[in-house]
């Protein structure tokens, strides 16, 4: 379903450092392991890039792209979304707490409730958008050179993010979903199920039972029928540069519907690579290396 | 000295405009308008009823009217975060017996849902079930929350339970939110007895005008939308809109410590609000989402003439652009929070209510 890749191929990067780093999204302590190109030095005006994980993936199964980008001369963050490995989840109060309107912030002791392995594309947005913040205060990035990276689902969330966020100037989506070509643009009415889960949501802080799967739940489900990418494509300025990597043997995703259609409507510099013999994994000997290479020299030329 | 006859000529002009656009039997009678032009003058000339910068407590109060009644609820958005709103019932609702058009009433930019519950109670007078709400962290409803300590949860399971050190913040101000807030409570609404969940309505003023718009583009469960003074706007959709470079610094500020700039929040209830949301409600483009409503929902925008904060030509060109019926009604005289007092108030809760009565049917 998404990139899977064994840690031995983490290998590659040497002569990058890396450390781990924590950054907020929307006050939610998240995680990222960011690599350091050989040679850095903070007070540089190095190029940037936030890398973004699929779809229920974490940072371990990008940060060999991270550790690539840096290889080739790029500072490279990857993160984990909220609620998702190393980052924290989203918390909510479990009991009441008496709040004094005068007070904007107050502090207590409480009962939380953390939530885990949510997936609301609209948060995962937000939690690159916030990662790109980041990696501008960095001493050595230089923050007029910022792009984005993400795969599976991500490449989605690369093409929404570079429509809305005008601080991202390069971006690579990689084995892209980008839901939305064939959604009709104006709203239309739920199926009868998942109208009913809205309602229940609403009327309701029961959680999920345990045993549903991540991804499998109503709140993921109404998510993602929100969510159109391709809505956003047209929407890409002329300045950015987005780049659109695809397998050759991509089983999940279509490419023509995703990532060509897309790459239609950049006004900017654009390009379809694809990767010849590989699946959406990216697992077949060399298509990790050709696809990240890719990516790493769109990043150099454009940023 | 004003010549009325001009005004009143101009604002035939735009009047017959919307009717070529709309089809007049599409629209409702404006004769209240009319009627109380005198009024509306005289309270536009009072000067105690001057509103400049934002509504005063008196104009908050209202006697509940006969019969109707009211309760208060507690709604859910995103994941369990817990949002109050007080329903008004009108005379004769059962929840057994029949089935009630219903309404959402949402409050203005950095405001709360005691300032607009008197449209709730006028509304549940003419025969509808209304529900005023507080946003996000507004008002009655539930606080943002982040830990004052490390988070140590992990994906080995998928709700955790603990005892932790955590800050609350109020007036978390975001037109995003407020959008999924009005669906959440569109969906608690829909679910409630004795409501026909094919007849909901939303109402919105000022800065809750422009969310309302928002949520028809996101939402076909409205069928009809009032939206009061909002700045709408025919914007085409232009990609990101620019960062200046103190909302640039504090993002990062943010993203590194979690903690962003306030700034004063402003109008009537004076709070302070993030710095960022102002540049959140930047990118909150309604305009720009016109041909997303479904051409079946009816739009009724009412514009205060004098408006100082809100264009005045945003809610006619939006109400061309779309396909479906979208009238606009021109209250005379008056200035933005004008509308929420005294005659402006009789008119535009009157006008509303019609609205909702002809099309919540």
């Amino acid at each position: 379903m998404a990139v899977m890749v064994s840690w031995a191929a983490t290998a590659a990067a040497e002569d990058v450092v890396s450390r781990d780093v924590k950054f907020f999204s929307e006050g939610i302590q998240c995680y990222a392991r960011l690599y350091l190109p050989r040679g850095f030095k903070p007070d540089a005006k190095a190029p940037a890039v936030v890398l973004a994980p699929g779809w229920m993936q974490t940072e371990a199964t990008i940060d060999k792209y991270a550790a690539r980008f840096a290889a080739r001369g790029l500072v490279a963050m990857a993160i984990d979304y909220r609620g998702w490995g190393r980052s924290g989840g989203s918390v909510y109060l479990a009991e009441p707490v008496r709040v004094d309107d005068r007070q904007r912030f107050s502090q207590h002791t409480a009962k939380v409730r953390i939530r885990r392995k949510r997936l609301i594309p609209a948060d995962q947005v937000l939690d690159i958008r916030n990662a790109v913040a980041f990696l501008q205060g960095e001493p050595g990035v230089d923050p007029a050179r910022v792009g984005v990276w993400g795969a599976d689902m991500a490449g989605g969330h690369v093409v929404v993010a570079a429509a809305t966020d005008a601080r991202i100037k390069v971006g690579v989506a990689q084995v892209p979903v980008i839901e939305g070509k064939e959604a009709g643009r104006q709203a239309s009415p739920r199926s009868p199920e998942l109208h009913a889960a809205e309602l229940r949501l609403a009327r309701s802080a029961a959680l999920p039972p345990a045993t549903t799967p991540a991804g499998a739940d109503a709140e993921t489900r109404l998510a993602l029928a929100d969510y159109h990418p391709f809505w956003f494509a047209d929407q890409i300025p002329d300045a950015t540069a987005i780049l659109f990597v695809v397998a050759e043997h991509d089983a999940r995703v279509n490419n023509e519907t995703n990532a060509v259609a897309a790459s239609k409507l950049m006004k900017g510099p654009t390009g379809v690579t694809v990767v010849s013999g590989a699946t959406h994994a990216l697992s077949a000997p060399g298509a990790f290396e050709t696809a990240a290479d890719a990516a790493a020299a769109w990043f150099l030329k454009y940023l | 000295m004003v010549d009325w006859r001009v005004v009143r000529s101009a604002l035939c002009a735009i009047a017959a405009v919307l009717a070529f656009a709309d089809g007049a039997l599409a629209q409702i009678p404006t004769d209240i308008v009319e009627r109380s032009r005198a009024d509306l003058q005289k309270q536009a000339a009072n000067p105690d009823m001057k509103r400049d910068g934002g509504t005063q407590p008196q104009d908050w109060a209202y006697s509940l009217p006969d019969g109707v009644t009211t309760r208060q609820v507690t709604f859910y958005v995103d994941g369990g975060f817990p949002l109050y709103g007080k329903l008004f019932l009108p005379r004769g609702f059962s929840a057994r017996a029949g089935r009630w058009p219903a309404v959402v009433v949402g409050h203005g930019i950095n405001a709360i849902s005691i300032g607009i519950e008197k449209y709730g109670a006028r509304f549940a007078d003419r025969g509808l079930v209304a529900m005023a709400i507080d946003y996000r962290s507004y008002g009655f409803s539930g606080s943002e929350i982040s830990l004052l300590e490390a988070d140590p949860t992990t994906d080995e399971r998928a709700v955790w339970e603990r005892e932790a050190r955590v800050q609350l913040k109020r007036t978390d101000l975001n037109n995003f939110h407020e959008v999924e807030d009005f669906r959440a409570a569109v969906s608690f609404l829909q679910g409630e007895p004795g409501i026909d969940p094919e007849r909901i309505g939303i109402w919105g003023s000022s800065n809750g005008g422009s969310v309302v718009i928002m949520v028809a583009a996101q939402d076909a469960r409205v069928k009809a939308v009032v939206s009061q003074v909002a700045g709408v706007g025919n914007r085409p959709a232009t990609g990101p809109v620019a960062i200046p470079a103190a909302a640039l610094a504090d993002s990062i500020q943010r993203a590194r410590t979690g903690h962003g700039a306030e700034v004063d929040g402003g109008f009537s209830f004076r709070t302070k609000i993030d710095l960022w949301s102002n540049q959140v409600n930047r990118e909150f483009r309604p305009g720009a989402a016109i041909d997303r409503i479904p051409e079946a929902t009816r739009i009724l925008s009412i514009i205060a003439e004098h408006d100082e904060l809100i264009p005045a030509a945003g809610a006619p060109d939006a109400a061309r652009a779309f396909k479906g019926t979208w009238q606009v009604v021109v209250v005379p005289f008056m200035t933005h929070f004008q509308m929420y007092s005294g005659t402006a108030f009789e008119v535009g809760s009157t006008l509303a209510a019609d609205w909702f009565l002809k099309y919540l049917k």
